[in-house]
């Protein structure tokens, strides 16, 4: 056990007041010891009321502790007793001085209550009703700014655009091909496991294939692009604002949607077909490893079955819905991002609120588009 | 007076590249020490190094009886004022003051509460305690910054810019904070600024540093470099002359 730089004792005090005699080095330390050991000496039954504390022994006092003496102070008042403080040096004197309440309210700071559920679902109307708004203005931002760039197109900042391409398109294949070939690889292990059992090994390429090309590549790729780039846009954009750089932007007479927002949404829109095709190609090698592994099917069958089965207009199907999927990520990630408030949690909320609303969108398109296409027969 | 902390002959820079060499100076226990040197001369990065995050590229920087620092099983040896403030947004002044007495202190919770409190109130925030920084300005900030540095007693605290993007009132009240840690509390302080109105208020001694010359290129009390200083680069700073733009007059 450590020796404790100060020590507590209680002494005879003078008109049956108890008496207690606080000296050596009083820092906050050993604070936790401090506390503890005032609390017990002040339970004592004798000692509810009036209670002399005696620093004429404190040798050293430090800021923590002197505000934890006047807490402990304050709260033996509030059980009805009284602490006080006697004998001070001047330094110590002045330090307690410097840490006195001149009023109690200054002492007790209670944390505001938290809303109850009315107020949260007000507060969560009102939010709403601001989002909208929001949306509704950056949709009017987009198309004033669309007009514009249409009627000036070197006003659209293009300079990024290669580097935008690159980070969205070249840096996000290695994990589209990996992700899809194993969506194609599990595809088609399920779909052989069942095809199998009625004979149908024949059948597992238009299974994989039509699955992949139609639905899975583009969908995946889409989810994949909104985790990376989405993301990221959101992240960047709501730094920038929080910045006060796209406010810089305006008043240097650039229109942030055609500064930051077009830019982007046009890499996506060049990078995310290609992913899809890539995302394609790799969902169905891995429905032919499964053939050619666990069916023993020779690729030649694979692939023959596979022509008969796609045609273009499924993979058109599948490029259709990637252009919609790439546009709403882009205006969905940077309409999070420029709406971004505060400081660095609101960067946080408002990349989390990118994702989740991107992946919300996309799965509302992808449904859409799924009913159109069969209402079409295509 | 005794010395808290010693630099002897240290060099900053960053890689290959040298900002500042053979800087060797003291603080003693007590005072306000001034870093002063105009925008790049490497004012920041030398306090840095102080502080443990930058390691010199050779010297020494040792500290009189509170050990070397950012020893991470170990309380902090000072305070640090950043010129950000460096709050954490997402938490109230109050819970920013309370995080490294949680840290490092075994105190209960409403003594942590009431320790913390004290300090906001010591830097007039108490009513303040339950905001969140992006909700209060930017003086209160940077007091609020103070209050957090303040948490654990430290014998030093650096300030970095304290004034930075405050207005004169703002500042001048923020001098009267670093007098009040200074005077009352008797925490050593070094400031880096270059803020003439504060230096010459509250500093008791001072280090001029010059990209140019590669160190210091002077050292004393504030005033007396402002009067008696025959270096021109020091009679410039402290008339705030220019030097150097757009070929002016040169040091």
């Amino acid at each position: 056990m450590t020796d404790k730089a100060f020590s507590l004792e209680l002494a005879a005090g003078q008109d049956g007041v108890p008496h207690l005699r606080l000296s050596g080095s009083v820092t906050l330390a050993e604070g936790s010891l401090l506390w503890s050991e005032l609390h017990r000496e002040l339970q004592g039954e004798d000692r509810r009321g009036m209670v002399e504390l005696d620093l004429s022994g404190v040798e050293r006092l430090d800021g923590g502790a002197a505000a934890l003496l006047h807490a402990i102070a304050r709260q033996h008042g509030e059980q009805g007793g009284a602490l006080r403080f006697l004998g001070a040096s001047r330094d110590t004197a002045r330090l307690l001085d410097l840490y006195a309440c001149t009023d109690r309210s200054d002492c007790e700071r209670p944390a505001p209550q938290q809303p109850g559920l009315l107020n949260d679902v007000g507060n969560f109307a009102h939010d709403a009703g601001q989002s909208t708004r929001a949306i509704l203005a950056f949709t009017g931002d987009l198309v004033h700014g669309l007009v514009q760039a249409i009627r000036r197109p070197r006003s659209v900042h293009l300079s990024d655009l290669g580097r935008l391409v690159e980070r969205a398109g070249a840096d996000g294949m290695p994990i589209v091909a990996l992700i899809n070939f194993l969506v194609g690889a599990v595809l088609g292990l399920q779909g052989a496991m069942q095809l199998h059992r009625f004979g149908g090994d024949p059948f597992l390429a238009n299974l994989v294939g039509l699955s992949v090309v139609r639905e899975f590549g583009p969908l995946m790729t889409a989810i994949l692009v909104a985790g990376r780039s989405g993301a990221g846009y959101a992240a960047e954009l709501g730094t920038m604002t929080v910045n006060e750089e796209v406010d810089a932007l305006r008043t240097l007479g650039q229109d942030p949607q055609r500064f930051l927002v077009f830019p982007r949404v046009l890499a996506l829109l060049l990078v995310v077909p290609v992913l899809t095709l890539l995302a394609d190609l790799a969902g169905v090698l891995g429905g032919l490893v499964v053939a050619v592994v666990y069916l023993e099917q020779p690729s030649i069958v694979y692939i023959q079955a596979l022509q008969r089965a796609l045609d273009f207009a499924d993979i058109g199907t599948g490029l259709l819905k990637c252009v919609a999927f790439a546009a709403a990520t882009g205006l969905v990630a940077c309409q999070r991002g420029l709406s971004t408030r505060g400081g660095a949690a609101g960067v946080g909320n408002a990349t989390t609120s990118a994702v989740v609303s991107v992946l919300f969108t996309l799965v509302v398109i992808d449904a859409i588009f799924t009913n159109v296409f069969s209402l079409l027969d295509w | 007076m005794a010395r808290v902390l010693s630099v002897r002959d240290v060099a900053i820079g960053y890689g290959d590249e040298v900002l500042l060499d053979e800087l060797s100076f003291d603080v003693q226990r007590g005072e306000v020490f001034a870093i002063l040197g105009g925008s790049g001369c490497g004012k920041s990065t030398l306090l840095r190094t102080l502080i443990g995050l930058q390691p010199p590229l050779q010297g020494r920087v040792h500290f009189t009886g509170i050990g070397p620092p950012a020893r991470a099983m170990e309380p902090p040896a000072f305070g640090v004022l950043f010129q950000s403030s460096a709050l954490f947004g997402s938490s109230t002044l109050l819970q920013n003051v309370m995080l490294p007495l949680q840290k490092w202190t075994r105190l209960p919770a409403d003594a942590v509460a009431a320790v913390a409190l004290a300090r906001l109130r010591i830097l007039g925030l108490e009513r303040f305690a339950h905001h969140l920084p992006s909700e209060v300005s930017g003086g209160m900030r940077k007091r609020a910054g103070i209050a957090r540095a303040l948490a654990l007693d430290p014998p030093i605290l650096f300030f970095d810019e304290p004034s930075a993007g405050l207005d004169p009132v703002t500042s001048a009240d923020l001098d009267e904070v670093i007098l009040l840690l200074a005077r009352d509390l008797g925490v050593t302080i070094v400031l880096v600024t270059h803020e003439l109105p504060s230096i010459l208020h509250v500093a008791d001694q001072c280090i001029m540093l010059d990209r140019a010359a590669g160190g210091i290129i002077a050292r004393g009390a504030p005033r007396e470099l402002a009067e008696r200083s025959a270096d021109a680069r020091v009679q410039g700073f402290f008339r705030r002359q220019a030097t150097n733009a757009r070929g002016g007059h040169g040091a």
